[in-house]
């Protein structure tokens, strides 16, 4: 079921109609829209830049990194203990020092030896590419188990372990049936505003998004 | 949260294609490439592109999602009222509803009260005295960013702030009709948004009965004369006129009366500041007890002057700026154009409130080939003035040191 209507990008909506008081029996369109604009960047590809999209990205556009001043080593720690415990991130413990290191390579006083390796990385978008290709559902798999388990689960139901603890939950992949190429590839390029679904278009390249799409087409019934 | 929002899960299965629209306008290196409109703030990592969101004009983003907007400094020259479209935006939580129906949009009045109440915007509309106050909406971070040393956080400049004419119902009259009961204590706020974590704590936030019972506290649906923009709170949001603005609750749908201190996460460990009459440490220093953030200390600003101008010297040269409080009011603002050696009154300009900005302006002559360290001292009608250094706490908040404007003439 597609409610057109919901999509349309209502800049002046609310001040069009709110105020003449909705009555009973008043069959305007009563409903005011907000479209929010996508996350405009990604975390910068490098070493611990997948568990960055995989946690981060739940709550938080990569702005919130790149607008801080440069943090210590300490700082980035109390920073990500603080995602953990006190806003219930569920980073698991061996991931949190990876993730560390990852931030202090991208926002640091003092970023380690790596962090002269890590640039701007845009290969994944090769131009020309063709977005659609044919993938191989054994190379999605491993994929899936890398960036998709924790969230979406091993039979894709959404009920991975990070998935069950999200708001909307994680989807169910398994529903997906009806769904275009085009369109899950969309998703998994750009991610889904308004939820926990991160955009993987710098983390993947388009042929692994393909892989990815085939592992994802052997899930629906 | 579907008893608070049914059928946002519904919807959030069919965004996946919404917002392919604007990607392809945001990319990233569209959006942060060092030649898309931008506004850099003099500290470290200051760019901030300048983006058009729903109902606002292009404004400076710290972040996307959830979306917190500044308003560029200029803004606050123009107009002693922030405009609707230029008015900052700071949301904590990312599952902000994105549509709400003002058919059925309910506001709930609930706890510790003789009977709860369900109202509709109809009901608020009609049933209750409309009343409108000016007052200022200031960030509890705002000017974060110029904190030395530096803090996390949102990593403002001076633009997390607005002052607005709101115009809604006495939170008072709502109560009062409601009943309120003989042990209630507290009343608590909570808005439709959500967060997306089950971890993280609901956005509540909640004021002593005694406070919330002041006549100025409001329950708004405009503001400037305008519906409020959805990311400002459409329909309804609270106005704590003095207080800062984590109290203003946004999309508010829920009023509860409680009969204890309020518990919630965003009470009793967010929004803290050192429990001492400074609400400042040392820098490193770590603290000990904290109370809860309040009311906004006095500030001014020089507004029609930017960091570095050069200006024509031999003639009147006008300085003009704004200056607020808690509420008190504005007794006068003081001007210095030598670094804070000598100071001359400036002439303060229309009354729109105890809480509202208050212009000001004074003159001066500079010199041909003279530097002017300028410094404007706002002082309210309790003697209290803005602070000459600055005071440094952990997250940030409480600024309100005298903020220089240096300029030379030409």
């Amino acid at each position: 079921m597609i409610h057109v209507w919901m999509f349309l990008l209502l800049l002046v909506g609310a001040t069009g109609f709110a105020w003449g008081l909705p009555s009973d029996g008043d069959d305007r369109e009563p409903t005011s829209i907000l479209t929010l604009p996508a996350d405009p960047i990604s975390y910068q590809p490098g070493p611990g830049s997948d568990l960055a999209s995989r946690y981060c990205l739940m709550c938080h556009s990569a702005e919130y990194v790149y607008t801080q001043p440069p943090h210590s080593r300490e700082h980035w720690m109390e920073i990500v203990n603080k995602m953990k415990t006190t806003f219930g991130c569920p980073i698991s413990n061996e991931d949190m020092a990876l993730l560390v290191d990852y931030l202090v390579t991208q926002n640091s006083l003092q970023p380690s030896p790596s962090a002269q390796h890590v640039q701007r990385d845009d290969r994944k978008e090769t131009p020309g590419q063709p977005l659609t290709q044919s993938g191989d559902p054994q190379k999605g798999k491993t994929l899936y188990a890398r960036h998709c388990v924790t969230c979406h689960g091993s039979g894709g139901k959404g009920d991975g372990p990070i998935g069950q603890a999200l708001i909307p939950p994680a989807a169910n992949l398994t529903l997906l049936g009806k769904q275009s190429d085009q369109t899950i590839l969309d998703t998994l390029r750009n991610g889904r505003t308004g939820t926990a679904m991160p955009a993987w278009k710098n983390d993947l390249n388009a042929l692994e998004l393909n892989h990815l799409l085939s592992f994802l087409r052997t899930l629906t019934p | 949260m579907n008893e608070k929002n049914p059928g946002i899960n519904r919807r959030h299965l069919l965004k996946g294609s919404l917002a392919l629209g604007l990607a392809s306008l945001l990319t990233p290196r569209g959006l942060w490439a060092t030649d898309s409109p931008a506004v850099t703030l003099p500290f470290e990592r200051g760019r901030r592109p300048l983006v058009a969101f729903p109902q606002k004009r292009p404004l400076m983003v710290m972040t996307t999602r959830p979306p917190q907007l500044e308003t560029p400094f200029h803004i606050f020259n123009e107009d002693i009222f922030t405009p609707n479209d230029a008015f900052f935006v700071r949301w904590h939580l990312a599952n902000i509803p994105q549509e709400i129906d003002v058919n059925t949009f309910r506001l709930t009045i609930r706890g510790r009260v003789n009977q709860s109440l369900s109202l509709s915007l109809h009901d608020l509309h009609t049933q209750f005295e409309q009343v409108e106050i000016a007052a200022v909406c200031q960030c509890g971070g705002n000017s974060r960013g110029f904190f030395q040393p530096r803090v996390p956080g949102g990593q403002w400049g001076n633009g997390a702030m607005g002052n607005a004419n709101w115009k809604g119902i006495r939170l008072r009259d709502l109560l009062h009709r409601a009943g309120i009961e003989s042990d209630a204590v507290q009343v608590r706020f909570d808005g439709l948004d959500q967060p997306v974590a089950q971890g993280t704590a609901d956005f509540r936030k909640s004021l002593t009965l005694d406070d919330a019972l002041q006549e100025e506290v409001l329950v708004a649906h405009s503001m400037n004369g305008e519906a409020l923009p959805l990311l400002n709170g459409f329909p309804l949001r609270l106005v704590a006129p003095g207080w800062y603005a984590t109290y203003w609750v946004k999309m508010l749908n829920d009023i509860e009366v409680l009969n204890q201190a309020d518990q919630n996460f965003w009470t009793t460990q967010a929004y803290r500041l050192p429990a001492n009459a400074c609400h400042c440490v040392k820098p490193g220093e770590a603290l000990t007890d904290t109370v809860p953030i309040g009311k906004m200390p006095v500030r001014s600003f020089i507004t029609n002057m930017e960091d570095g101008q050069a200006i024509p010297g031999g003639k009147p040269c006008s300085i003009k700026g704004i200056a607020f409080d808690q509420g008190y009011g504005i007794d006068r603002v003081l001007l210095s154009v030598d670094g804070g050696q000598e100071w001359q009154s400036a002439r303060l300009g229309k009354d729109f409130g105890d809480f509202s900005f208050r212009p000001w302006e004074a003159q001066f002559i500079p010199k041909p080939g003279h530097a002017y360290a300028l410094q404007s001292l706002a002082i309210n009608r309790i003697g209290e003035s803005q602070r000459f250094s600055a005071r440094w706490n952990p997250s940030g908040y409480l600024r309100n040191v005298i903020e220089p404007v240096n300029i030379h003439a030409s």
